[in-house]
């Protein structure tokens, strides 16, 4: 009797609540290609963060397997003491090095692309960080309360406002988890970042970084996070919106280059589940 | 106001007035169904060959003043026996008629109020659905829906399944005014979308207003539904009751006072809850939700009756000890119905309303509380002046108190600070008059005024931003961003921070060409001053109401319909056919990426935008013999447009129009009932609409090791067409029996060729591969379902 009810039950819960998800073939139109700038400087605790780099690709189709690497391209950074930092294309990478960058807490960058005759910049302020105080392993996490996870602790100044990207990569999933929080519910609080998952099992790894962003960068990747993960996957989501970033586009204003330039402290953690 | 025109309408009825010249009385009273007094809505009281007719109102009163004479008063109302009396009329009578339920209804189930009234009658896109026709409609887990009913009704759709809300001629499920008894609903689902506020064995009947809205209605812009608690049996006491796969039901109901006053009280609770305490995953979480619904009246004579009416509601979703979310409505209505003579009728309501939502996020360590109060008087009058004319004016204030959220922390550890987001006040008064008249015998016409206005009151610190604008354009990225206030001002209690007023004017003519057929014209202005902040396809319980202010603009909404109306086969078939335009100014958009839970400067991510909609209904019903049912289908556009507010801004979507979530091109709703025999009534519904707007991804590109798609512009995609068919199977064992208990069940099977119809498609990257995919969340399969309905 009581196996009858549970699954009634589980029946019940299984049309109400848990419904149906199913990868399904969709036409998708593709629009003309643009360049596409990840121009991520991090400045990690404790080095000189004189290595930096900037990867150039272009959009395409959605479904494509492969994203277009972008070659030829002359990529510098200036800042507003008028020192230059070039960056070297790694052939066959999309991917261009600097090795003497200095970064500067508070001091702004201007980005230049420059790539098939047109002209891209972006400006940005390297943001300080504080540090990881504490990473603690909790096993009642979730919202079903008995998932294992991090709880990862550092200290918000009080004394400004402050916006934080937290990423996590593990090894339980090809693709890195982002989140942002800024401190307007927590100015001057020990704030914590959470993360949990059910794969999270004994001998899995975690690896934290906490960066310490703008307000920008920040409205720009609470947008991007919640486009990039099927943005909640559920009726209730919102529009899904393009996601404009700093990458301006001299020469053709119009036709901007999505991607970000940003400049961040961070400071890392790495956990291996117990 | 425009001071004149109160002048030139007052002389127009006067004139009216005057016309008067015979000898004339008046007969009035009140039409109940003889079994339980219960006042019946919508009867029709025929002078027979002669041309007067009246129909009861929302108290079941009717009043109609007539040269003395002898005459024959017919009184007749679907699915109840006709009753026909000689009068002599020599002095202002009163007669009250009660109506005895058609016993066998084998022979006739009618559908629809008299259809003679309807071709006369200068309203047009309103549909009025009694309880019993919403019962005999199949429903998904066998839980009787009045929300859902109306879905089969043409210019109505919705966002899927599971979905709450409605949307009604291409507008927003935030622009229909939904009331209980008068009372104002803010929320009406329960679990999200799934099921409706309303046991339905508490409920009479409902009307939904599309177009052609009465004066006596305002405060949103797109309709109004009109939803009317029983009274109560005065006669006898009796119980009825349900138990479904859901929820159970019970409602006792019976005499205070024999024939003088009643009592109903009525519970609905679902208990889902009780069987996850048996799941060891599934213990520690809630899911469950429950309403109360009561209602005393009393008459006092002749003239006076008292209502008072109640509703509690409360959905409560727990997830372990991390999470849990409580959400509901209250509502308390006081009403005195007062006969100043037999030609005017008045009401008197005192109403409270309340929504409340709460969550308590143990996971992270805060509590948060917000909600809606609100405080109305109405003050309303018929007046039966005389068979071609009627007059309602009334009077109308509420008092909003809106609680946009107290965060809490919920113990030492937690990360959050105390925060209690500004409270907001406003106060919105509104008198209104109109008048149905009848030019002629071909002619009827309803017109109508009503003046609204609306206070935005402290205290509150407003926000003040370089040129007034709350959202700045950045010019480089060419994206909208929030303002940076330069400065605040300090409204003391009951200060006016900003107010608006308008005129509406309400006009409806209809013109018969002959004794079956009409046509009409209908034209409405609506203002509404609440605005629903949301950004999602369809609104959620945590989806704040906020009132218009320097920043938020009311919406302003314009619809003009026209319509042909048919009935044909001696009254067994109907046709309506309409066609709407309407036009909607102050259309709140959002900037991207708005966040718009507990946000405390609501007018840095909103842009004033337009909307307008357009369409052409058809719905063909059936309405009497074994077989009854109608076919509704509705080819409309809605499209929504927000421009930049200079020419260097973009707007929204470039500043085109661009459909709005709620486009639906096609809808078709068939819904039949089949009543086989004594035993056993069949019912069906098929739905059909096009697939939901939304926006497909045109590229992909990757950042910092994860891949973004791209857009571009809005809503031009649609999902997968939605449509499924639905059957039921009523059983009453012993049909015959009137006393003791009688019970019926009700087997049925939703989505009967299992259709997966998507609720979104999201597009999102694969966590073990990495590659892209398209993935689609359909809600409701193939759903059987009992459940078992009682009374005694």
């Amino acid at each position: 009797m009581k196996k009858l009810i549970k699954y009634t039950f589980l029946f019940l819960l299984s049309i109400l609540i848990i419904s149906c998800e199913k990868v399904v073939d969709i036409n998708v139109p593709t629009a003309e290609t643009r360049l596409v700038v990840d121009a991520s400087i991090q400045w990690k605790k404790g080095t000189t963060g004189n290595e930096q780099k900037v990867k150039l690709t272009t959009t395409t189709s959605y479904f494509s397997n492969t994203i277009p690497i972008v070659t030829g391209a002359i990529v510098f950074i200036t800042n507003d003491n008028n020192m230059t930092f070039d960056f070297v294309e790694n052939p066959n990478t999309g991917e261009y090095i600097c090795t003497n960058f200095i970064p500067e807490i508070n001091r702004t960058y201007i980005l230049t692309v420059v790539y098939n005759g047109e002209t891209y910049t972006a400006t940005e302020t390297l943001k300080a960080v504080p540090q990881i105080t504490s990473i603690e392993q909790r096993n009642d996490l979730g919202f079903t309360g008995n998932e294992i996870g991090i709880k990862i602790k550092f200290q918000d100044n009080g004394n400004e406002d402050n916006q934080y990207l937290f990423r996590f990569d593990t090894n339980i999933s090809s693709i890195p988890i982002y989140n942002v929080l800024d401190d307007s519910f927590s100015q001057g609080n020990e704030i914590f970042a959470l993360y949990s998952d059910k794969q999270l099992v004994t001998g899995k790894t975690v690896d934290f970084t906490l960066y310490g962003i703008s307000r920008q960068y920040y409205n720009y990747m609470n947008i991007l996070i919640n486009v990039a993960g099927g943005n909640g996957g559920s009726p209730f989501s919102t529009p899904p919106a393009n996601v404009r970033g700093n990458i301006i586009n001299q020469s053709n204003p119009e036709k901007y280059a999505p991607g970000y330039f940003n400049l961040s402290e961070t400071d890392t953690i790495n956990y291996t589940i117990q | 106001m425009s001071a004149k025109k109160i002048p030139i309408i007052i002389v127009c009825f006067f004139f009216i007035l005057n016309s008067f010249s015979q000898e004339k009385f008046t007969i009035s009273g009140t039409i109940s169904e003889v079994r339980s007094n219960e006042t019946i809505i919508g009867v029709n009281v025929v002078i027979k060959n002669t041309n007067y007719a009246a129909i009861t109102n929302e108290y079941g009163f009717y009043s109609l003043t007539l040269p003395k004479g002898d005459y024959e008063i017919a009184v007749s109302f679907v699915g109840f026996e006709n009753i026909s009396e000689q009068i002599n009329l020599s002095e202002n009578l009163k007669r009250n008629f009660a109506l005895q339920e058609i016993s066998s209804q084998l022979e006739e189930v009618v559908i629809t109020e008299s259809n003679k009234s309807k071709i006369r009658k200068p309203e047009m896109s309103v549909n009025k659905l009694s309880i019993s026709q919403i019962k005999q409609m199949p429903a998904v887990l066998g839980e009787v829906d009045v929300i859902k009913s109306i879905l089969f009704l043409p210019g109505v759709t919705n966002a899927g399944e599971g979905q709450s809300g409605f949307n009604v001629r291409g507008g927003g499920a935030d622009q229909n005014l939904i009331l209980l008894d008068e009372a104002t609903i803010f929320n009406s689902s329960h679990v999200f979308g799934f099921f409706s506020v309303f046991n339905p064995d508490a409920i009479k009947d409902l009307k939904l207003y599309k177009g052609g809205i009465p004066a006596r209605f305002g405060g949103r812009v797109s309709s109004v539904l009109d939803i009317y608690q029983k009274d109560g049996n005065s006669k006898d006491f009796h119980i009825n009751g349900g138990i479904g796969l859901i929820t159970s039901r019970i409602l006792a109901e019976g005499p205070i006072v024999k024939d003088k006053g009643s009592f109903l009280i009525g519970a609905r609770a679902s208990y889902l809850h009780f069987f996850l305490k048996f799941s060891e995953d599934m213990k520690d979480n809630t899911v469950y939700f429950y309403d109360l619904n009561a209602k005393l009246n009393y008459k006092f004579n002749k003239e006076n009756s008292v209502y008072l009416s109640g509703y509690f509601g409360r959905d409560v979703f727990g997830l372990s000890r991390s999470f849990i979310n409580t959400y509901g409505n209250a509502t308390l209505n006081t009403r005195w119905n007062h006969l100043f003579s037999d030609k005017l009728f008045s009401n008197l309501s005192l109403i409270y309303s309340d929504y409340y939502y709460g969550l308590n996020f143990n996971l992270v360590g805060f509590t948060y509380d917000s909600g809606i109060k609100n405080y109305n008087i109405k003050y309303d009058f018929k007046h039966y002046i005389g068979n071609n004319l009627k007059l309602n004016y009334g009077i109308n204030s509420i008092y909003y108190d809106f609680n946009p959220g107290v965060i809490t922390p919920s113990n030492l550890d937690s990360p959050i600070n105390y925060k209690s987001l500004d409270k907001k006040y406003a106060f919105e008064p509104a008198i209104y008059i109109e008048a149905e008249q009848n030019l002629g015998k071909k002619i009827a016409i309803n017109y109508g005024l009503r003046y609204s206005l609306f206070y935005r009151l402290g205290t509150s610190i407003v926000n003040l931003y370089q040129n007034n604008q709350a959202v700045v354009f950045n010019n480089d990225l060419k994206i909208y961003e929030k303002g940076t206030p330069i400065g605040t001002e300090f409204y003391g209690s009951n200060k006016t921070i900003a107010n608006f007023s308008n005129l509406e004017p309400r006009f409806s003519i209809s013109y018969e060409l002959n004794e079956n057929q009409s046509v009409k014209a209908s034209y409405n202005r609506m203002a509404q001053y609440l605005q629903l902040i949301t950004n999602t396809q369809s609104p959620t319980p945590l989806d704040v109401y906020t009132p218009s202010d320097n920043y938020i603009k009311p919406q302003i909404a314009d619809q003009v319909a026209l319509g042909y109306f048919k009935n044909f086969n001696n009254d067994n078939y109907s046709l309506e056919v309409e066609t709407f335009y309407k036009t909607v100014k102050n259309r709140i958009d959002y900037i991207d990426g708005a966040d718009l839970i507990a946000n405390e400067a609501i007018e840095q991510v909103i842009l004033n935008g337009k909307m307008r909609s357009y369409g052409l209904e058809l719905m063909l019903r059936k309405n009497t013999g074994k077989l009854s049912g109608w076919i509704s289908y509705t080819l409309s556009k809605s499209e929504q447009k927000t421009e930049g507010r200079t020419p260097a801004e973009t707007g929204i979507n470039n500043g085109d129009w661009y459909r709005s979530g709620y486009d639906k091109l096609h809808n078709i709703a068939i819904t039949a009932a089949y009543n086989y025999n004594k035993k056993w009534n069949y019912g069906a519904n098929f739905t059909y609409q096009t697939g939901q707007p939304v926006t497909y991804p045109n590229g992909q590109y990757e950042y910092q090791g994860i891949t973004i798609p791209s857009y571009s512009l809005r809503n031009e995609n649609n999902l997968p067409s939605y449509h499924h068919l639905d059957v039921s199977a009523t059983y009453s064992p012993k049909p015959d029996k009137k006393k003791g208990w009688q019970g019926e069940w009700v087997f049925s099977i939703y989505n009967i060729y299992n259709r997966q119809n998507a609720a979104s498609i999201s597009f999102r990257q694969d966590r073990d591969t990495g590659a892209n995919e398209a993935v689609r969340l359909s809600i409701f399969g193939i759903i059987p379902s009992v459940s078992y309905n009682f009374k005694f």
